[in-house]
C-alpha cells in the first residue's frame, strides 16, 4: 500500500533534513503507529503521502502510483483513495454533521442518491446517527473527531491517515477513537496513525515505526512507544 | 455535469451575498468602465456620421476673374465635366454670389451691402465631386490646366482662386483621432482598475472559503471543481455591471439622443438600432472577458491547487 525508498525531504538547504533516507514498506490492511517527538518528521511523512509535498530525494509509491512522477492534475484522484484525519478535526462550523460528511462526497461529484445512502451508513459506523443534525460546536471533542473520521471514511478509501487524532482528547475518549480506527482497519483499510500518545501505542500492540531527527530509528511489529523517554 | 451546475451557481451566489461590499465595488467599477466604453463607442459612431456629412459637403469652388471671356469659362466647365471624378459643375454669377452672401451673412443688415459702390464678389464655378477623397487630385489637375490660369480670379497666384474643404475635414479627423486616443487611454485605465477590483473581490471570496477549499483539496475535489465557482462569480459580477451599463446606454439612446439631435438639427445625430445592439454585444463580451480575466488572475495568485 505504501512504499518509501530512501526518501529525504529538505525544506531549507544546508539545514538538517526533515526526513533523512527513510525506507518504509506498509502492506495492505496493516495498522501502523508512527511515533516520535514534535519535529521528528511525522507530519512531513503524512504530507508526503498526500502529495502535499514532493520529496527532495527518493521514491514514494502509494496505492500503486509513483507520487514523484505523478502529474498535478491527477493528485485529486490520489486523494480520493486516502482518508485523512487531523488533530483539529477540520469540520465546517456552518454545516451539520450530515452536511459535513455529505460535502466530502458532493465535491467529488457523487450523486445525491449515493450521498443519501452512504452518509447515514457511515454515521452508524461511528455511532453518531443521533447527532446527524447537530452542528460541530454542539458536539464534544470526541464526537467531532468521530465526524471527521466518518468524513474520511465515507468514500471507503483503501488508506486512512491520521495525524495526532487524539491530540486534543482525554484518555477515555482517545480510547474510543482508537477502537473506532481499529474497527475501520478490520474492514480491510490500511490505517497509519501518527501520534505521541504513549499509553495508547503501548496498549494497542500494533506495528510501530519510530522517527527521530527525520530518520527511522525503529520499526517493530506489536511494538511499544519507546524505551527511554 | 448537469448535477453540478446548480451547485456552482448556488456557491457563487452565496459567496456573492457574503462579500457583497467587495462584489458591489467590482460591479460598480465594471459598470463605469463599460459605460465609458459604450459612450466612446457610440459617440465615435456619431462622429463618424458627422464627418461623413461634412465630406459630402466638400466641394471645390473656382473663382473667376471679372470679365473672364465666356468661351474660356465654357471651356473650363467642359474640361471639368469631362473629368470622371467630377459629379456636377454649377456656374454662379457675380450677382448670384452677392445674393447668396446677403442671404447667408447679412440678413439683418442689408444696408451694409447697399453701401458698396460695386460688387466685390467674384463669379465662380462650384464643383461637386463623386468621391470627396479625390479632392486633392482634382485640385492638382485644375491647377495644371491652361484654361484655369486664363480664367482664374487671381492670375498672379492662381492657387488662391481655388477654395475647398480639405482642411476642415482634416481638422475634424485630427480632433476625432485625439478624442479616440483619450477615450482609449481612459478605457484602458478603467479596465485595469476593474480587473484589480474583480481580483480583490475574488481574493476575498477565496479567503472567506479557505476552510472549505482546504477540505475540498483534502478529499480530492478536482481543481476545476474548486475553481469554477470563483470564475463564475467573477463573470456574474461583471455581467451585472455590463447589463447596468447597457441599461444606462439604452436610456441615453432612447431618450437623450433624440433630444440632442433635435437641438442640433444641423448635425446628423442618429444611430441605427443595429449599431446600438452591436455596442451592447461588445459591452457584454468585454464584461465577461474582464470578469473571467480578473477571477483567473486572482486564482492564480491565491488559489494554488
Amino acid at each position: 500500500m505504501i512504499s518509501m525508498r530512501n526518501v529525504s525531504k529538505i525544506y531549507v538547504p544546508n539545514k538538517p533534513p526533515a526526513l533523512d533516507e527513510c525506507t518504509v514498506e506498509i502492506a495492505q490492511g496493516e495498522f501502523v503507529f508512527l511515533v516520535g517527538h514534535s519535529g521528528s518528521g511525522k507530519s512531513t511523512f503524512i504530507r508526503l503521502l498526500l502529495r502535499e509535498l514532493l520529496p527532495t530525494k527518493g521514491q514514494i509509491v502509494v496505492a500503486g502510483q509513483d507520487l514523484t512522477k505523478m502529474k498535478n492534475w491527477k493528485v485529486p484522484f490520489l486523494r480520493r483513495n486516502i482518508g485523512c484525519v487531523f488533530q483539529d478535526f477540520k469540520l465546517l462550523p456552518n454545516k451539520t454533521t450530515y452536511e459535513n460528511i455529505a460535502f466530502a462526497l458532493e465535491v467529488i461529484g457523487r450523486s445525491k442518491h449515493v450521498i443519501r445512502t452512504q452518509v447515514p451508513e457511515v454515521l452508524r459506523l461511528v455511532g453518531l446517527e443521533e447527532k446527524m443534525e447537530s452542528y460541530p460546536d454542539e458536539l464534544s471533542g470526541g464526537e467531532q473527531q468521530r465526524v471527521s473520521i466518518a468524513r474520511a471514511f465515507v468514500n471507503r478509501p483503501p488508506l486512512l491517515l491520521a495525524d495526532e487524532p487524539t491530540g486534543n482528547l482525554d484518555p477515555a475518549t482517545s480510547l474510543g477513537i482508537m477502537s473506532l480506527l481499529n474497527r475501520i482497519n478490520k474492514t480491510g483499510t490500511t490505517v497509519l496513525v501518527a501520534t505521541h500518545d504513549r499509553e495508547m501505542v503501548d496498549s494497542m500492540r500494533k506495528r510501530v515505526i519510530a522517527l527521530e531527527g527525520g530518520k527511522v530509528i525503529r520499526d517493530q511489529d506489536r511494538g511499544v512507544y519507546g524505551y527511554g523517554d | 455535469m448537469a448535477i453540478n451546475f446548480g451547485y456552482f451557481v448556488k456557491e457563487s451566489v452565496v459567496s456573492f451575498r457574503r462579500n457583497w461590499v467587495m462584489s458591489l465595488g467590482a460591479i460598480i467599477t465594471i459598470y463605469l468602465s463599460l459605460l465609458l466604453v459604450g459612450v466612446s463607442l457610440g459617440s465615435g459612431m456619431l462622429l463618424g456620421q458627422v464627418i461623413e456629412s461634412f465630406e459630402d459637403k466638400v466641394s471645390v469652388r473656382l473663382f473667376l476673374k471679372d470679365g473672364a471671356p465666356a468661351e474660356q469659362v465654357d471651356a473650363m466647365q467642359a474640361e471639368l465635366l469631362a473629368n470622371e471624378m467630377v459629379d456636377t459643375v454649377v456656374y454662379t454669377t457675380k450677382e448670384q454670389a452677392l445674393e447668396d452672401f446677403k442671404k447667408r451673412l447679412m440678413q439683418d443688415s442689408p444696408e451694409v451691402i447697399e453701401q458698396l459702390a460695386s460688387n466685390p464678389l467674384p463669379a465662380s464655378l462650384d464643383i461637386d465631386l463623386k468621391d470627396p477623397r479625390n479632392v486633392s487630385t482634382v485640385v492638382d489637375q485644375i491647377k495644371a490646366s491652361e484654361n484655369f490660369i486664363a480664367v482664374a480670379d487671381r492670375p498672379d497666384d492662381p492657387s488662391k482662386s481655388l477654395e475647398y474643404g480639405q482642411e476642415v475635414v482634416e481638422k475634424l479627423f485630427t480632433v476625432t483621432a485625439i478624442i479616440r486616443l483619450v477615450s482609449i487611454v481612459f478605457v484602458a485605465m478603467l479596465a485595469v482598475i476593474s480587473l484589480i477590483f474583480i481580483n480583490n473581490a475574488i481574493r476575498i471570496a477565496i479567503y472567506a472559503r479557505r476552510k472549505e477549499i482546504a477540505i475540498m483539496r483534502l478529499v480530492g475535489a478536482s481543481n476545476w471543481f474548486i475553481r469554477t465557482p470563483f470564475l463564475l462569480e467573477g463573470v456574474l459580477e461583471s455581467l451585472v455591471g455590463a447589463l447596468l451599463a447597457i441599461g444606462t446606454l439604452s436610456i441615453l439612446y432612447l431618450y437623450v439622443l433624440p433630444k440632442l439631435s433635435e437641438l442640433m438639427a444641423f448635425l446628423p445625430l442618429t444611430m441605427s438600432s443595429g449599431d446600438a445592439i452591436q455596442v451592447s454585444l461588445v459591452l457584454m463580451f468585454a464584461g465577461i472577458f474582464m470578469g473571467a480575466g480578473g477571477a483567473m488572475f486572482a486564482m492564480r495568485r491565491y488559489l494554488r491547487v
